[in-house]
């Protein structure tokens, strides 16, 4: 059998370091267009041969690659890492459309970097062994920190420092939890492995329970700080606000920190010395993120910004259904990973677009923009209303099944959390209302409206969280199977 | 005896002698001959060395031993001297003393070859002599250059003031053990932990080694000397004397002095504290990027120092293999550092810093190979992943949490993080802030020297397990007796 998972890690790497050559616009965006469908291709073929029935890794293969320190080159997927391997092959071949027409200094570098990190990004849902998923994880900041610092807005220098600071630290400190894993089961078993199953298998024998506990906080540590969630998440609104459009986009795209909550640390919550402390910190992390980054989002005059900090708030979610410890949240959060990536690539894309045309993303500038630019105002309403959590689209499937879920075990939080949904009709609303409708600004001068390449891009985006909040289970179905299973391991060990 | 075993050695010196000799006849314009002539002798001693691995030999009345960790080191001196040559090629264009600059680092090449097979103290504090006086040389070799001769002279006099003191530490271990063999000092380890000379010697030779791996506070010497050599010499004395200094040690410290290990372990766990922290700290303000390596050097000398004070065959492998990678790292670095300083002395001859961060402004498109491979260097120096500099980080770290040291891996971890800010500054001038000044051609054995460094770099990185295998079977040699 061929060696997809390595195919698909690969090709878009391959075909970066081959754009980075290419002399014109023409050929780079020819050749990222062809990278990404070709793993788009892959990964449908992927899709239909994959058993959602069963929990286990499949397509799995395994080499030794430095066997006397126990890493070998592992991949494997399953019902948590394909639909966000589906969702970033079907967002970048759309992404490289949205940008067809797009003017810009060093076209084979900005599609080298988007190449890059598309590669990164299914490395790290890939790998099963910790040491490669490393590799990945931190080979994500790489494309990114260039893209935010050589396109980016006016504070560029400064967001794409933080961010590359901000997150190096979190992924050091998940290292240190990695370490100890490492070596409490090298200790234990007298053989070195850094294989993800094997160690999330022997961290119950870990006797010490401060061992095991720090452990996990460390790892928790490391992927809260890339969700991002409440208190570490203030590099995000910097970097996703100066990144420029597909830098942003791409941004949505690194569903790597709440991966690692149900990949990592959900299997191994169970077996930690004070497990109702570790679901209490992740509850209130995640609801007050939720009402929190509405807050923000709230008081924002900058669209882009605004849309940042809703981020923030909705990744509160991934954290609270995962806290939350029945299928029906925990699938949900994760279904929520899925939505959100197509949800937020269209509100960067929009916001991308009304500053080219506009010359600002102040919310007060703006105004009637549906006048001028309706095909864009057809598709930015139908987002708004998904990202609000309008029922029939994505949003509100992921979300009610959090809130719903979440209500068995933490009924208090999801109180709080649930105060948040009118903020966040709030500002969603308010923000639609003041830029896109109203009387039309004449002091906007001439704009226009989406071109074809956008029109499309969006579009398949724009039906597709249409299509998945009305039928979601081609995606559903592959993370309740391996939802069911962490929670029936919660229920085992009694938590 | 086996002429064979010092083949590597042999065809140094034969080599140094043979460009001293042919430097006399040719004139200036046409020694360029001798830099080539060089690299070659040191192309037949690495491969000489490479083919004798796993040999096992003790020679010359048991004073010099051939066995997995100096046959280690050895490629690790001769790595940072092939690119040394390479890259001396570009350096000594147009200058009459050619034939001395290869031969001096042909000859501090075997000295530090020779520490690495001591298996006597004599015979290590010859080695090490050896090296020092001809780097010594080399760091003032621009004698029109007062920066050069102030950093030759600090060198010197610092590096006199370690032999010394270096040389009474050797003789108190001689006169509490009567023997100046590594395992006979071992063996009589019970005399110096009962008497008071022991603490007296490792006292001394914890300073004698501290200024030469340039540990704080003995690093004094170290930014200043690093900044006035030539950079091709800066090269040499980080990659190459640096980590002549670290197999001293480790030879002295975990295998003759291993019965001492309470006495001198702690020691070692502060300086590498407060290595590591001042380094990267001060490094931050540097606006000499020369300066700025020079003090990342001592930071990352801060975290191999970790090694002494984990002592697990794991950690010690870690830093050896480190020491590995630090080479073609630091080595790397240096000699695009020196390009960049080539190419703003040729366009402007009365330039005072030519190492200047501003001058890499916009390099990324004035040098772009060079650019790239200083990109490299400062990510695997930071330990970004895929580089050797990651692995080496993977394999220290990790240990040191495995044998409980959990907040000097804490500490480390922070000050590695800490460094990513001004190696991030450095790939920020070259490549975001915009220049107005043309491309310019790429001088080429500096460019062959860093895309073997480049290389170096990223195949350690990547296909790590039979060097982490040899670094493993090199700490087996030290804790064969533990």
């Amino acid at each position: 059998m061929m060696p997809i998972l390595s195919m698909i890690v690969l090709i878009p790497l391959i075909f970066a370091a081959l754009a980075l050559f290419t002399k014109t616009k023409e050929q780079a965006r020819a050749i990222a267009l062809a990278g990404t469908v070709i793993v788009l291709l892959l990964t449908v073929y992927m899709y239909f041969n994959f058993d959602s029935t069963i929990a286990d890794n499949q397509f799995e293969e395994l080499s030794q690659w430095v066997p006397s320190l126990g890493i070998s080159y592992h991949l494997g997927v399953d019902g948590i890492s394909m639909p966000l391997i589906l969702l970033n092959a079907i967002v970048l071949p759309l992404l490289v459309l949205f940008t067809w027409n797009d003017e810009r200094k060093s076209p084979n570098k900005f599609y080298a970097f988007i190449l890059a990190t598309e590669g990164a990004v299914i490395g790290v849902f890939t790998a099963l062994d910790f040491f490669l998923f490393y590799i990945f994880w931190e080979l994500t900041l790489v494309p990114l920190f260039f893209m935010v610092s050589i396109w980016g807005g006016p504070n560029k220098h400064h967001a794409a420092i933080k961010f590359f600071i901000y997150t190096h630290v979190a992924s050091l400190v998940m290292l240190l939890g990695i370490f100890g894993l490492y070596f409490a089961a090298w200790d234990m078993t007298g053989t070195p492995s850094l294989d993800i199953p094997y160690l999330l298998g022997q961290f119950q024998f870990i006797e010490s329970g401060i061992a095991k506990d720090m452990i996990f906080l460390a790892l928790l540590f490391g992927f809260i700080v890339k969700i991002p969630s409440f208190p570490f998440h203030s590099w995000q609104p910097d970097a996703y606000t100066e990144a420029p459009t597909a830098g942003s986009v791409l941004f949505v795209m690194l569903k790597i920190g709440g991966y690692g909550l149900f990949k990592v640390m959900l299997p191994m919550l169970p077996f930690t010395a004070s497990p109702n402390l570790m679901i209490t910190i992740m509850a209130v992390l995640g609801s007050v993120s939720i009402i929190y980054g509405a807050f923000l989002a709230l008081s924002q005059k900058d669209l882009k910004r605004m849309v940042a900090y809703s981020s923030v708030s909705h990744m509160g979610y991934v954290t609270l259904g995962a806290a939350g410890l029945v299928s029906l949240s925990v699938s949900g959060a994760m279904f929520q990973q899925f939505s959100h990536g197509l949800i937020m690539s269209i509100m960067f894309m929009a916001c991308g677009i009304i500053n080219n045309t506009t010359g600002t993303r102040i919310i007060n500038d703006l105004g009637g923009l549906a006048q001028k630019m309706p095909k864009l105002a057809v598709i930015m309403v139908m987002t708004f209303m998904a990202s609000l959590g309008l029922p029939g689209l994505s949003g509100f499937i992921a979300e009610v099944s959090v809130l719903a879920g979440s209500f068995v075990n933490l009924p208090s939080y999801v109180m709080i959390a649930v105060s948040a949904i009118v903020i966040t009709a709030a500002y969603h609303l308010w923000a639609l209302q003041r830029a896109m409708f109203g009387v039309y600004n004449e002091k906007l001068g001439t704009v226009t409206d989406i071109n074809g390449y956008q029109t499309l891009s969006m579009g398949i985006i724009a039906i597709l969280i249409l299509y998945f909040g009305l039928n979601p289970s081609p995606v559903l179905e592959m993370m309740l199977t391996n939802s069911d299973q962490i929670v029936s391991l919660m229920a085992v060990m009694g938590v | 005896m086996d002429l064979m075993l010092f083949a590597p050695e042999l065809s140094l010196v034969v080599t140094g002698l043979a460009v001293l000799l042919i430097g006399l006849f040719i004139p200036t314009d046409s020694k360029k001959i001798l830099g080539y002539l060089a690299a070659l002798g040191v192309l037949v001693a690495l491969f000489f060395t490479v083919s004798s691995l796993g040999t096992e030999a003790t020679v010359f009345n048991d004073t010099v031993s051939i066995d997995a960790l100096s046959q280690f080191f050895k490629i690790v001196f001769l790595v940072v001297a092939l690119l040394f040559t390479i890259s001396g090629i570009k350096y000594t264009e147009g200058n009459s003393h050619t034939e001395e600059f290869f031969t001096l680092g042909l000859f501090a090449t075997i000295g530090m070859m020779f520490v690495a097979s001591a298996n006597d103290l004599m015979v290590l504090f010859v080695g090490f002599e050896l090296a020092s006086l001809a780097t010594y040389a080399l760091a003032g070799f621009e004698k029109k250059n007062a920066k050069s001769l102030e950093a030759a002279m600090k060198y010197f006099i610092i590096g006199s003031l370690s032999a010394a003191l270096m040389l009474l530490g050797i003789s108190y271990v001689y006169g509490a053990t009567g023997t100046t063999s590594i395992p006979g000092i071992a063996a009589n380890a019970s005399v110096l932990v009962e008497s008071p000379m022991g603490l007296v010697a490792v006292v001394l030779l914890l300073a004698g080694f501290g200024f030469k791996i340039a540990l704080v506070p003995f690093h004094m010497w170290a930014p200043d000397t690093y900044q006035g050599s030539p950079s091709v010499v800066s090269a040499l004395l980080a990659a190459g004397s640096k980590k002549m200094g670290i197999v001293a040690a480790l030879k002295v410290f975990v295998v003759a002095l291993i019965a001492l290990q309470a006495e001198w372990q702690i020691a070692f766990a502060i300086l590498a504290v407060i290595t590591m922290t001042y380094g990267n700290m001060v490094a931050l303000k540097q606006t000499s990027v020369k300066r700025m390596l020079a003090y990342s050097s001592l930071a990352q000398a801060g975290y191999i120092t970790m090694a002494f004070v984990v002592l697990t065959p794991i950690a010690l492998g870690g830093g050896i293999f480190y020491a590995l990678s630090h080479g073609f790292m630091k080595a790397g670095a240096f000699i695009a550092t020196a390009a960049v300083t080539y190419m703003v002395l040729s366009e402007n001859k009365d330039s005072t810093d030519p190492d200047h961060i501003d001058n890499f402004r916009g390099l990324g498109k004035r040098m772009p190979v060079t650019a790239l491979s200083m990109t490299v260097f400062v990510f695997a120096l930071a330990g970004i992943p895929l580089t050797a500099g990651y692995m080496s980080k993977f394999i220290l770290f990790s240990s040191t949490i495995q044998s409980g040291f959990v907040w000097l891996a804490v500490i480390a971890i922070l000050n590695s993080a800490i460094s990513l800010g001004y190696y991030a500054k450095i790939v920020k001038y070259m490549y975001f802030l915009p220049t107005d000044s043309e491309k310019v051609s790429e001088p080429l054995p500096y460019t062959v020297a860093m895309i073997i460094a480049v290389i170096g770099v990223l195949a350690i990185g990547f296909w790590s397990e039979p060097v982490v295998y040899w670094a493993m079977e090199a700490a087996k040699v030290l804790v064969g007796g533990m």
